[in-house]
């Protein structure tokens, strides 16, 4: 009985976890930025990023230096911060000066990326499969669909990627339909209510310093 | 049978307070699954005890602080895996049950039919549900409880609720929780084994959160914001999911 009190959230942790391991393939293989449909690319990163993973100790040691330095030239030019950034802040984007909006974007990235960094070494006894994709109209976005497979239950995950003039790039992940790019657009939201723009930016700074 | 018509009887008494719960906001679905659009904002969180909601989220972990925490350490260190993953299997086939009375009672008869060929399978072949044989025959454990039965029913979700050690909820989800705890043959066993059966299960389940436990707090700015919002993600779908279900069901027939 408790289980069901705490499982369906523990599910969606664990995929938010997840879902930070497959980003992490896609963006090996995208960083070609050749014209490529936006599946075979997050197939092909999948397999390359599990098999780098299972290969490489290190990778599986979280905290290693080699891994901030693989999710730094690896994965961080797959996504698309500002994107992602203006998403979570959803209305009180435009709260925010240019100047405030350039250092949400640099501080929520650094946040994603420090946190979910270490996520990787999960991959190593995960597999990923890919579910064929229909691109309508080449720029627009695209909703690639996956599964985690290698757990108990196979997690779905689906990533919204858009092109643009540096290729495919990810702005939003949904694990399991749920997405971690709107649970911040609350926790934004909440900070811009109680303490404004500036806020936000304090938050994220106090939390990357820790 | 008695205690059934217990637990139903006290779902008509709740009924009314989690209607009444909501009474401006009529069911308005919660922005999830798509992919979100800059001019869609999703509706804000149905939080109206945030204030008590923050100190029992504060209470729960100050327990697993000094109490939950290292017993999950404990049972993690002395349980070898296996025997971790033979009581989480055991549990989940247990819950399996309930699965599938639940897509029956959601008008889901193929899920409901593939919940309890998982329950056959497993509890034979699976030796009494300590292996989930069922997912190597390709049949995965779904979701499905009565919270998500009676949001299907149309009930509204009611507000946020934080309950003591077991976290996240909402009047809604507690009502459907009732009706599980009448309803599980530990509420009428005896109180050592039933307690220690139910503290196996909650040690199991935290044991297998508590990375999650700890992804959430590295990633989070306002932890109680941020579990708010993946817990009422995931319930939402679950009843989108399962009303999308009982509709395409109720038109083919």
């Amino acid at each position: 009985m408790m289980r069901r009190f705490l499982g369906h959230l523990t599910h969606a942790i664990t995929s938010v976890c997840l879902c930070t391991m497959v980003i992490t393939g896609l963006a090996i293989s995208s960083a070609r930025a050749e014209v490529q449909a936006p599946d075979d690319l997050v197939g092909k990163l999948a397999v390359e990023m599990t098999q780098a993973v299972r290969s490489d100790p290190e990778l599986q040691n979280p905290g290693s230096l080699k891994i901030s330095d693989f999710v730094q030239k690896n994965i961080v030019p797959r996504f698309d911060f500002d994107r992602i950034t203006q998403i979570a802040m959803g209305r009180n984007w435009n709260k925010a000066d240019p100047a405030q909006q350039k250092q949400i974007v640099i501080e929520f990235g650094r946040l994603l990326t420090r946190t979910y960094s270490n996520a990787i070494a999960n991959l190593k006894d995960l597999d990923v499969e890919v579910k064929a994709t229909r691109v309508t109209t080449p720029n627009a976005d695209v909703t690639v669909k996956t599964q985690m497979i290698g757990r108990a239950q196979p997690v779905a995950i689906d990533y919204g990627l858009i092109n643009g003039p540096a290729g495919w790039k990810v702005y939003d992940v949904t694990v399991e339909g749920i997405s971690l790019v709107a649970a911040y657009r609350d926790e934004f939201n909440g900070l811009v209510t109680s303490s404004g723009v500036q806020g936000v930016i304090d938050a994220l700074k106090k939390k990357n310093g820790e | 049978m008695k205690r059934l018509v217990a637990s139903l009887a006290l779902l008509a008494a709740l009924a009314p307070a989690l209607a009444s719960a909501a009474p401006l906001k009529k069911a308005k679905p919660v922005a999830v699954a798509a992919p979100i659009v800059e001019d869609e904002e999703p509706a804000a969180p149905n939080d109206a005890l945030e204030p008590l909601n923050r100190v029992t989220f504060a209470l729960n972990d100050g327990i697993d602080m000094v109490l939950v925490n290292p017993l999950v350490t404990l049972w993690n260190g002395v349980m070898p895996s296996f025997v971790r993953t033979g009581v989480s299997n055991f549990f989940n086939n247990l819950d399996d049950v309930y699965v599938g009375v639940n897509h029956v009672l959601q008008g889901n008869g193929s899920a409901a039919g593939a919940d309890f060929e998982r329950v056959a399978v497993n509890t034979t072949v699976g030796l009494g549900g300590l292996f989930d044989v069922g997912a190597k025959m390709g049949l995965h454990k779904v979701d499905g409880d009565f919270g998500q039965t009676l949001g299907a029913w149309g009930l509204p979700t009611g507000p946020y609720l934080i309950l003591p050690l077991l976290g996240p909820s909402t009047l809604r989800e507690t009502a459907g929780r009732s009706v599980r705890v009448m309803t599980d043959p530990r509420s009428y066993m005896d109180s050592v084994p039933s307690y220690s059966l139910m503290g196996i299960e909650y040690l199991q389940t935290r044991a297998d959160t508590k990375a999650n436990e700890g992804l959430i707090a590295a990633s989070s700015l306002d932890r109680y914001v941020f579990v708010r919002n993946l817990y009422l993600q995931k319930r939402a779908l679950l009843v989108k999911s399962a009303r999308d279900k009982t509709s395409s069901a109720a038109a083919t027939n």
